[in-house]
């Protein structure tokens, strides 16, 4: 099957999966279970497919409804369009496999809970959001899914809604989030004022032929509304009440993927595809920087005093994005060097690994809560004695988003650092400090782990197998990618970055398609 | 006429963003985002109804549009504002959901209330 065929079962498959559930569950926690893993398995194998679809063929243009509406010949794009280039496709195997590997760990680690036909069907839904952002190519389009993900994971948030802290923290993320959007809507209902169309690729060449001063409003309305929904340093404050107050399988998604697609993507594929030529990029990417040294700082300081091992983990997700954001905010300022290449691509690699990195380490402190009951750092002492596994998982957690050197981690962090250093130096300085602080935070906890066994500690075991294989399985990819770092950056990765920097093949894409 | 929308928009915009800031009651909060939404909404909605020539724009119909004369409204921002409203419901239904369970835990809707969680 070609990928412009195979590109909507992208949405129909979750979409239809989830709304399916209800149904599916009236015939027994069985048939339910085996619902969701055939509806996220299947999703993965589309994404797949997508993804070796884009790497080998290039961009896909998928058009809702007919090619040229206004009759023979005219390309006009007044359609909604989908628009996937390699970016595109690598979050949309990122988020499919992550999703694939928290419905697995959901079966066991959610047993207890009641209501969980809801809690698959909104895990579905949330799905469908973030591949929906990953592959569209219009604005207002864009706003729905984004919505749509959003939406699912307030109500994920508080999904255990017997206790405060879930419902204080769903609260807290619902207002940060419902402003962040209407910020975003405000951008894009002022875009459409001036311009009169909402596809990405041709907002990009009216932009380019007539750049107004409410263009560039709306580009701070929608840095500033992403930058809210990335979590970035400022208006970090929910990330660290709704990470860890969400069940540790969806904390693994929102940490891993729902900051990053919402967020970084967005951002990237606004800053890129539709501004690209318009405005001064040094400005915005200087500003982007600016953001991000102080999320870099703030996020993996502050997670080296945290007691909670979600919470620190939710403070090391702060950190790792302002490592993200430093990268592209480098490609948005060295725009069209080899520097900003090296920049993005390391950003572009880093997101991919970090949602793995961070995914494991959710999953990992969820089997701890699931076997002990606590996430306080102090009770958890001895691990290592008594659940070796979970504890072998989280060192090749850790040392990864270190970024030791035979694990994935290792090869991302070495091009933001190489970048930031060749562009300018006080960003590679600083960007180490934040890895200092980083080291510290994770050995805290593997210092703890390795600890005088005693208390609690003395009589957990490691998780059953549901709980365990996902945890293997991104084990062994972090592991097999760290194997081929520069491989994997020269194939997959700076052509991705190229992708994305080439604004003019996404525009060429898009018209040659109509 | 057209710029009397604008300012409306703006007005209820600012409006909601005073309300968000300086009130503490959760509901009060609630319909803060809601009054912003509408701000944006009407914003949107007045984009597609532009008054040219100083007629009045009829509704977007395509039936028969060759004997009509008058300019038409934009379909577009209808469709969107349209869109829009239903995600904002969404979002609302949402919001008394989870306040309505605040008040089971905390027993009290004002916001300064809701910070257990720190660190």
């Amino acid at each position: 099957m070609n990928g412009e065929a195979i590109l909507p079962y992208l949405i129909i498959i979750p979409l239809f999966g989830a709304f399916s559930m209800p149904i599916v569950s009236l015939a027994g926690k069985k048939a339910r279970e085996a619902w969701a893993l055939l509806i996220s398995g299947a999703t993965l194998a589309v994404g797949s497919w997508v993804f070796y679809w884009v790497y080998e063929n290039g961009t896909v243009l998928y058009t809702l409804g007919a090619k040229s509406p206004l009759g023979q010949g005219v390309s006009f794009p007044i359609r909604i369009v989908w628009e996937v280039d390699l970016f595109g496709a690598l979050m949309v195997l990122m988020v499919t496999f992550v999703a694939f590997m928290a419905v697995i760990y959901s079966l066991g680690y959610m047993r207890h809970d009641t209501g969980l036909d809801k809690y698959y069907t909104l895990i579905l839904i949330l799905e469908l959001g973030m591949l929906g952002i990953a592959i569209t190519g219009d604005l207002f389009n864009f706003y729905v899914f984004l919505e749509i993900m959003s939406i699912a994971s307030y109500a994920l948030v508080a999904f255990r809604n017997d206790t405060w802290e879930a419902i204080e923290a769903g609260i807290k993320y619902m207002f940060v989030g419902s402003i962040a959007s209407s910020l975003i809507l405000l951008g894009i209902a002022l875009l459409y004022g001036e311009y009169g169309t909402l596809t990405m690729g041709y907002l990009a060449i009216k932009l380019s032929q007539n750049p107004t001063v409410v263009g560039k409003v709306a580009l701070a309305l929608f840095i500033s509304g992403l930058l809210f929904k990335s979590g970035a340093s400022p208006v970090h404050m929910w990330l660290a009440d709704a990470h860890p107050a969400a069940p540790s399988s969806i904390s693994a998604m929102l940490s891993g993927l729902v900051i990053k697609i919402g967020g970084i993507y967005a951002l990237a594929r606004i800053a890129f595809s539709i501004y690209g030529a318009s405005v001064s990029v040094k400005t915005v990417g200087w500003l982007i920087i600016l953001f991000a040294c102080i999320t870099l700082i703030v996020g993996n300081a502050m997670a080296v005093i945290q007691t909670d091992m979600k919470r620190l983990l939710a403070y090391s997700s702060v950190g790792q994005i302002g490592y993200i954001l430093l990268g592209i905010g480098i490609g948005l300022a060295a725009y069209g060097s080899q520097t900003g290449e090296i920049a993005l691509a390391g950003a572009i690699y880093h997101t991919f690994n970090h949602a793995l990195m961070k995914g494991l380490l959710f999953l990992i402190a969820g089997a701890v809560i699931h076997q002990l009951g606590t996430r306080d750092l102090n009770e958890l002492s001895g691990l290592a004695k008594t659940m070796p596994k979970t504890t072998f998982a989280f060192l090749i957690g850790a040392a990864a988003i270190i970024g030791m050197p035979p694990l994935n981690g290792f090869a991302s962090k070495w091009l933001i650092y190489e970048s930031s250093a060749l562009f300018n130096p006080v960003l590679g300085a600083i960007a180490i400090i934040g890895t200092a602080f980083c080291t510290a935070a994770y050995v805290r906890v593997l210092y703890t782990f390795f600890g005088r066994p005693g208390g609690k500690a003395l009589e957990a075991k490691d998780p059953e197998k549901s709980m365990l294989w996902p945890m293997l399985i991104l084990t062994i990819a972090i592991i097999v990618m760290g194997l081929f770092p520069w491989g994997i950056s020269d194939k997959v990765m700076i052509p991705a970055a190229r992708a994305l920097e080439n604004q003019l093949a996404y525009i060429a894409t898009l018209m040659g398609g109509g | 006429m057209i710029q009397f929308q604008f300012i409306t928009a703006f007005l209820l915009i600012v409006l909601g963003i005073y309300a968000f800031l300086a009130k503490n009651n959760l509901l009060k909060l609630i319909l803060a985002l809601d009054i912003i939404d509408s701000g944006i909404h009407l914003l949107l909605i007045s984009l597609g109804y532009r008054i040219e020539l100083n007629e009045i724009p009829t509704a977007p119909i395509y039936t028969g549009y060759e004997t009509l004369k008058s300019p038409m409204v934009g379909p577009l921002p209808q469709a969107l504002v349209l869109t829009s409203i239903v995600i904002g419901v969404c979002v609302l239904a949402l919001a008394i959901a989870l306040t309505v369970n605040a008040y089971r835990h905390y027993g009290t809707l004002d916001v300064r209330a809701l910070r257990r969680l720190r660190g």
